[in-house]
């Protein structure tokens, strides 16, 4: 029998590689991806809880909303950086520099 | 002979999920990021699985591989230049970076065995389906419907970011 | 505190109800109406007001109902959800009729705007009501999803995307940080329900030996809960997305997410992590102090936000950090753990709805005419524009919290919360931030009254569009008077404070 703890640690080691991701990757869709890396960590903890702690499926139906959430969120970012890129695009310079900080 | 086989399955997966994860974050062609993606969902889903959701397990298969994963190789592909579109924000360089995931990882892990989790009574296995969407349908509807509010505005503003008229 | 089920709770949804049923009509008369533009505006112009309207009409009639959680326990109806729901749709009111003439979004078209606000209103009010981790998790990112794609909505200005692209990323970041952290907490306690983890965490099993697990949730969930406040350290992103959006959106992103994370901060802390002590005071639950933790935030956010605005040159920018300070100020309301202290922080939010939207649309008329929004491209004004000078002062000294306006008022409520709770030195830091805060609102004012070498036109008088004029003295009025209105707004905030679980 897996213990919970092995699955929470697996979840943990996705999150802190997420958040690797994020601290060092400057093109912004490596940080998007970074974030579902995050995303999917959380989910993991939930269906884990739900099946050790609660034994119900509460955290799976919240694990199921947080798979809508990831997409709308992954669909919407990359339309932005799809109309960031059309600007760009034409432009000499090549960095997202205009707004520093 | 019976209790080594879950055993072996969890590492293989486990195994599979934090390397592709790890290229997904450190490795230097945007393509080769997106498909090790692809090989971190498929080690979530079997996860999922093995934690005995299979509903989410598929969910996971048809929206993450099939949804965002395709979508975001389209957003590679279309924008092939795209290692242009560069953040000028503060990031650090990877040892830094490194040093702090590594700290939290490191906190995580002693909250972890360090936390007297409850351990409920196992449920007995079987299909989740029935169960979530009897939630879905009784005390979670109000979650249901906002969540279809949040599909329509993301939907409509992806749309309208997106295409190309601006008079429209 | 009863729960009752979806059916019986839908009679008490009905402003809810009525913002989604406009959301749609926009969206389907948007389309239906394509290929004529001007009756199209007016339509979906009026549809949007005609339904935030009565939203609004049955936000009111709906505060005499008794406190309950609705839809099994998912949302809660009591008073302080009652008083922000108007608070949220008032402010959409205001900021659509911001969008009718300004010069950033002459050139586009506003139909999916109008959807857009409509979404984020009714998705704000959501997240001040929920009391389950699923729905407020949800509710929040739909304001976000919403409210990224308002800041984008300058297709062509380079700005407007780098904003747009800078706070999605930001915000997934910190919001999937806060769900890292609430699985967490679904582990420790088993309960999605914000008041089935107070039981848990109130046990004396788990409180013994949760201490750790229980300072991660804090920090993680206030990674996203600061981020929607911008509070220190997450309002990095606060400056450049304020001031690459364009100015309606600024506005309301300065008002509603803002009000909205206040307001899940304190149903998180006060319903979830304290119970309730007295008819409305509460005690941390749990072995983690993090009422300390909240006033560390507060001290920090004000000190920043005011520090920062001094050396500030464009007028969004330094209103951005103006905005972070303004949060800090109200977190010394969250931080008491006592009914006035929320109290307080209602009054403080009117309040400042009104003085920000204010100053935002002073921003928006003097680019419509100037075309600038450099501090130092508002030389001379006084000569041009006159009584748009002296309602800019008003917003600006009510901002600083100077007496009579009503900003002095918002902060000695405030104030007198925290002391009364015993916490003078907080008033002390608190007093010694507005001060700070005054120089930078100054400035602005006094480069209005003095003329600029290179002013182009110096004396023609600046065109006012009627509905602006007409907001504008809406908007000044309760700033001028808000000593006649104390009573008023003081029986406001004592019907806010009933929180579900308050039993007066």
């Amino acid at each position: 029998m897996i213990s919970l703890e092995s699955y929470l640690v697996v979840a943990a080691a996705l999150f802190s590689l997420g958040l690797y991701g994020i601290l060092t990757r400057k093109n912004a869709v490596n940080v998007l991806m970074s974030i579902e890396l995050i995303f999917n960590s959380a989910n993991i903890n939930l269906i884990a809880f739900s099946r050790y702690v609660t034994g119900d499926t509460e955290g799976q139906v919240f694990a199921l909303f947080v798979i809508v959430i990831a997409a709308c969120e992954a669909a919407v970012a990359l339309a932005i950086i799809m109309s960031l890129y059309r600007i760009l695009k034409g432009v000499e310079l090549t960095d997202a520099s205009a707004l520093k900080g | 002979m019976e209790a080594i086989a879950p055993k072996i399955i969890f590492w293989v997966f486990a195994g599979l999920m934090l390397g592709s994860a790890f290229v997904v974050v450190h490795g230097r062609h945007l393509v080769r990021s997106a498909f090790a993606l692809l090989a971190t969902f498929f080690s979530v889903a079997g996860f999922y699985a093995m934690l005995g959701a299979d509903f989410l397990a598929g969910v996971q298969l048809l929206v993450y591989v099939g949804g965002i994963l395709t979508l975001i190789l389209f957003g590679v592909m279309l924008t092939n230049r795209i290692y242009n579109l560069e953040l000028e924000t503060a990031t650090f360089q990877v040892v830094p970076g490194a040093l702090v995931a590594l700290t939290v990882f490191g906190c995580l892990v002693a909250i972890i065995y360090n936390t007297p989790w409850s351990k409920a009574a196992l449920v007995e296995e079987g299909p989740t389906t029935p169960a979530i969407g009897r939630l879905l349908m009784t005390e979670y509807v109000l979650p249901f419907e906002v969540a279809s509010v949040l599909l329509l505005v993301a939907l409509l503003g992806a749309a309208m970011l997106v295409r190309r008229r601006t008079d429209l | 505190m009863e729960r009752i089920d979806t059916l019986s709770s839908l009679e008490f949804f009905r402003p809810e109800i009525v913002l989604v049923l406009s959301l749609m009509w926009v969206l389907i008369w948007d389309l239906i109406l394509k290929n004529r533009p001007r009756e199209r505006r007016a339509v979906l112009v009026g549809s949007t007001l005609l339904g935030l309207v009565i939203a609004l009409g049955f936000a009111f009639a709906g505060t005499d109902a008794p406190s309950m959680g609705l839809f099994s326990n998912m949302v809660a109806l009591d008073g302080f959800g009652n008083v922000l729901r108007i608070l949220f749709i008032v402010t959409a009111i205001f900021v659509l009729l911001f969008t009718l003439h300004s010069n950033e979004l002459k050139s586009v078209h506003h139909g999916e705007l109008l959807v857009l606000l409509l979404t984020a209103t009714v998705a704000l009010i959501w997240m001040a009501n929920s009391i389950n981790l699923l729905m407020i998790y949800l509710a929040l990112e739909t304001v976000s999803v919403a409210s990224y794609v308002m800041v984008g909505y300058l297709k062509s200005d380079r700005l407007s995307n780098e904003a747009s692209l800078k706070y999605i990323l930001f915000g997934a970041v910190s919001t999937g940080t806060m769900l890292f952290g609430l699985s967490l907490l679904f582990g420790l306690t088993g309960s999605l329900d914000l008041y089935g983890i107070r039981s848990a965490l109130a046990s004396q099993e788990v409180v013994a030996s949760s201490g750790p697990a229980l300072m991660v949730v804090i920090v993680l969930v206030l990674a996203g809960i600061g981020f929607k406040m911008a509070t220190v350290p997450f309002h990095f992103w606060c400056p450049d997305v304020y001031t690459g959006a364009p100015t309606p959106v600024t506005a309301f992103l300065s008002v509603g997410p803002k009000v909205a994370g206040f307001a899940v901060l304190v149903r998180f802390f006060y319903g979830g992590l304290s119970e309730p002590i007295g008819s409305a005071n509460w005690a941390m639950v749990g072995s983690v102090d993090w009422q300390t933790i909240l006033m560390v935030v507060s001290v920090l956010t004000m000190t920043l936000g005011n520090v920062a605005a001094l050396t500030q040159t464009n007028v969004k920018r330094l209103l951005a950090y103006s905005s972070i300070a303004h949060a800090g100020y109200i977190m010394m309301g969250a931080a008491v753990l006592s009914g006035e202290g929320i109290q307080a922080m209602i009054a403080y939010m009117i309040v400042y709805l009104f003085m920000n939207l204010g100053a935002f649309l002073v921003v928006i008329v003097v680019h419509n005419e100037v075309g600038s929004f450099d501090v130092k491209d508002y030389a001379g004004i006084w000569r041009r524009a006159p009584m748009l000078t002296v309602v800019m002062g008003v917003f600006l000294f009510s901002l600083m919290g100077i007496p009579p306006f009503a900003g002095f008022l918002a902060k000695w409520y405030i104030f007198a919360a925290v002391i009364k709770a015993g916490l003078g030195w907080f008033a002390v830091v608190g007093v010694a931030n507005s001060a700070i805060g005054a120089y930078y609102y100054l400035k602005i004012l006094r480069t209005m009254f003095i003329d600029g070498d290179d002013t182009p036109e110096p004396t023609k008088p600046m065109p006012l569009q009627p509905v602006y004029a007409g907001l504008l003295f809406v908007l000044v009025v309760p700033n001028i008077i808000g000593l006649l209105l104390w009573g008023y707004l003081d029986q406001v905030a004592e019907y806010s404070k009933r929180l579900l679980d308050v039993v007066l």
